[in-house]
């Protein structure tokens, strides 16, 4: 057991650190919601030329050989500062299905201009009718041989921006049956793809997309039978927002303090009052708590640990709970200033929340953590 | 970052998982479980723990203690608590030892420390009085130089088993000049001394763990006062922060929280297991996930010690989400013995509902409402740890 972090891990943390205290002040933040993009392309050069779009690829892919630890490195320190830059829809979510397909001609294709920041990604998996279960499928595919037609509609697409989507569409089976579901990668200048940009309220952008008989050639498969694959990479992109969640719960709960500590009221530091002492300090203890849980979760999928789908369940659920907890004791400790949207207070709130409903909710996980666990 | 284990540490859970299933029997799980009789169970079971060369494993390695990584520390906590076995009994191995060993002169570790390490010396804490709880500095109980001795008087109260000690440490008052905290001494007394005396106070789950111990005209030798006069109360904080780790239960909140899983599968709720009640399962799943952060809170703390580090602020929240945690587990264990767990004993002290854990629920559930109030209640932490963690 070892919980520390290596040279290379500490290099990585501090250069993604460096780099959100140079260029995430809340004012830079807030310029670049204003923009007209979603978030800033400079930036994610700047993430390309640091080799951080490469992280979690293997060597041999051309990437960095890191793993889930650096990801969750990359991810705390954007959630202490908000960052809107996709990381996770592109690299974490688009780029690991493309990498762990066994199809070396479509990552030739498409992951080598993804680590080099020129292609964007996610993935479509949400229906209209589903919230939180993958193998809800009724978008469908079918094939001739040379290519697939996909016919249906994804809604809630994370990463508007996105060149590239990851579509889980069903080659056969009932609409929630577990097997039969392809993951196709389709660019979405293909003909037959309707999209409608939706603006979020955590400053991020996201798709409705309509599959209109979508002609894509067949050797843009990743799985014909994906769904095992794909769960596996969105519980790895989960425990990578449990990790950008917990940047954020420590950015909240150390603002509040230091902010209680200027604030003056009946003549004295509103941080002097015992009632607020005491709420900070639950404030402070709910992040350790799901930074504990974020540790224990990297450990069991580092481990490969059987335990691993209940850990990251348990990380959902916590972060999910106190999440989103923290960030309304800090809007309630800032008073008035915590619900302008001038303070950035809110904004966590907002990109917490959204963690949160983003696969499934703390209730959505802590059901499947106890089926996991408790099953007959 | 891993969480695996080398291939000696498989091997040292093998040995303490054999040691636990073989040492740690029925008979003497029954010693243990009944009062009057518990004394003695421990004594016997710390003594086994002391044979295997466990008993004091926190201590520096050249008193007898372990010279244990984190992982082989967490090893020794998991499978104790599968066993269902207990920790030794804090107040000597694990509070007033490394006042001891930390404080204490040449004489008085020799002593002490091996008796208290082979559990022929039972320790109570002497520190709470009815004027003095939060604020433990406003204690008054006075000892007083008469030649080569103090002369103690007052009386100390909350005094966990000090009807079972041989030895009480305590904190008296040895000058009313300055600060409350600059005139206390740390004294080390032996419960036969005349003027000593323990009168039981029973607490809410019927039992009689608590005492009042009162000192009149007490002779303790000078020689029994560790480190300086009036510098007990630096002592006594270095101590809280043992006990505040030392508070944390993790081991038993598994421990019972595999009872629970257990029991549950066995009580019948509508034809099905209990278990299997997706409300149940919501309540189980909340408590277990709340106690496995704690375990990795107290790892975390661990490991930073293992790498030379000094603890964080971290590690002041292991008494509070500790305390937490346990209730939380207690409250879920009475929630399952239901009515059953109303049901008083007999005067045996044995079950007489033909229910067999329904007691044993509600006493640790009654008894357990100290967790959050004993070592600084949870109040006090909050405090502390606004002040010295988020410098408030």
């Amino acid at each position: 057991m070892d919980f520390s972090l290596t040279e290379e891990q500490q290099l990585l943390k501090d250069s993604v650190e460096k780099f959100v205290a140079s260029q995430y002040n809340p004012q830079q933040r807030e310029a670049l919601l204003h923009a007209d993009a979603a978030f800033s392309a400079d930036h994610w050069k700047t993430f390309a030329e640091l080799g951080w779009l490469t992280i979690p690829f293997a060597e041999e892919q051309g990437g960095f050989g890191g793993g889930i630890v650096e990801s969750a490195i990359v991810m705390e320190a954007f959630g202490s500062a908000l960052v809107l830059e996709p990381f996770v829809d592109t690299v974490l979510l688009c780029g690991q299905l493309l990498a762990r397909s066994d199809n070396a001609a479509l990552c030739e294709q498409y992951l080598n201009p993804l680590m080099a920041g020129e292609l964007h990604g996610g993935l479509a998996w949400q229906e209209r009718s589903t919230r939180n279960h993958l193998n809800h499928c009724s978008t469908k595919a079918k094939t001739d041989g040379k290519d697939f037609f996909i016919s249906g509609e994804k809604v809630l697409v994370s990463n508007a921006d996105a060149d590239l989507l990851v579509v889980t569409a069903r080659l056969s089976g009932e609409t929630d049956a577990v097997d039969g579901i392809a993951l196709i990668a389709v660019p979405l200048d293909c003909e037959g793809v309707r999209t409608q940009r939706l603006r979020l309220m955590d400053g991020r952008e996201a798709l409705n997309v309509v599959f209109d008989n979508c002609r894509v050639p067949a050797q843009n498969l990743i799985s014909d039978d994906g769904l095992e694959l794909a769960q596996q990479v969105v519980d790895e992109a989960l425990v990578a927002l449990g990790a950008e969640a917990v940047g954020a719960m420590d950015y909240l709960y150390k603002a509040t303090v230091e902010y209680s500590k200027t604030r003056k009221q009946f003549g004295q530091p509103i941080g002097k009052f015992q009632a607020l002492q005491h709420r900070m300090v639950d404030m402070f203890m709910h992040t350790e708590q799901c930074r504990s849980m974020l540790i224990a979760a990297l450990c069991a999928v580092s481990d490969n640990s059987p335990e691993k789908t209940q850990a990251i369940a348990a990380l959902k659920t916590m972060v999910g709970k106190y999440g989103r907890q923290v960030a309304e004791e800090a809007v309630q400790l800032h008073g008035g200033m915590g619900v302008t949207h001038e303070m950035n207070i809110g904004h966590y709130l907002k990109r917490l929340m959204m963690i949160d409903a983003c696969f499934g909710d703390a209730l959505v996980h802590r059901r499947r953590y106890c089926e996991l666990n408790y099953a007959a | 970052m891993h969480a695996k284990f080398t291939d000696e540490e498989l091997a040292f859970q093998q040995e303490v998982r054999h040691f636990m299933q073989t040492e740690y029997t029925p008979e003497l799980a029954e010693k243990i479980r009944h009062p009057d009789t518990f004394r003695e169970g421990m004594i016997s079971w710390q003594k086994k723990l002391d044979a295997a060369g466990w008993a004091a494993n926190g201590w520096p390695v050249e008193h007898g203690g372990c010279d244990w990584s984190a992982t082989q520390k967490s090893i020794y906590v998991n499978e104790m608590a599968y066993a269902g076995a207990p920790d030794v009994v804090p107040m000597g191995i694990k509070m007033v030892a490394p006042v001891l060993y930390s404080f204490g002169s040449e004489e008085q570790k020799k002593r002490f420390l091996p008796p208290t390490k082979a559990s022929d010396i039972w320790w109570c804490q002497g520190y709470s009085e009815s004027g003095a709880g939060s604020d433990l500095a406003a204690l008054q109980t006075r000892a007083v130089r008469d030649g080569d001795d103090y002369i103690v008087n007052g009386t100390k109260i909350w005094t966990t088993y000090a009807q079972h000690a041989d030895w009480i440490f305590c904190l008296v008052r040895t000058s009313t000049d300055g600060k409350p905290q600059e005139g206390i001494s740390f004294l080390l007394i032996d419960m036969e001394s005349p003027g000593v005396s323990v009168s039981p106070i029973i607490s809410i789950d019927d039992e009689h763990h608590l005492n009042e111990v009162s000192f009149s005209d007490v002779r303790v030798p000078l020689e029994n006062r560790i480190g300086e006069e009036n510098q007990g109360w630096t002592y006594a904080k270095a101590l809280l922060t043992y006990e505040r780790t030392a508070l944390s239960g993790v081991g038993y909140c598994k421990r019972t929280l595999k009872s629970i899983r257990e029991l549950a599968a066995r009580e019948n709720h509508g034809g099905r297991p209990l278990l299997e009640d997706p409300d149940f399962q919501a309540r189980l799943a909340d408590v277990e996930m709340e106690v496995t952060s704690l375990e990795y809170l107290e790892l975390r703390v661990l490991n930073q010690v293992d790498k030379g580090g000094a603890p964080g602020m971290e590690s002041s929240l292991l008494k509070l989400k500790g305390s937490d945690c346990q209730q939380a587990v207690q409250t879920l264990f009475w929630n399952l013995a239901a009515a059953y767990g109303g049901v008083l004993p007999d005067d045996g002290h044995r079950d007489v509902s033909g229910h067999d854990y329904g007691n044993r629920a509600r006493r640790e559930y009654m008894f357990g409402r100290a967790t959050t109030i004993y070592g600084g209640s949870n109040e006090v932490q909050r405090n502390i740890i606004a002040k010295f963690g988020l410098g408030l």
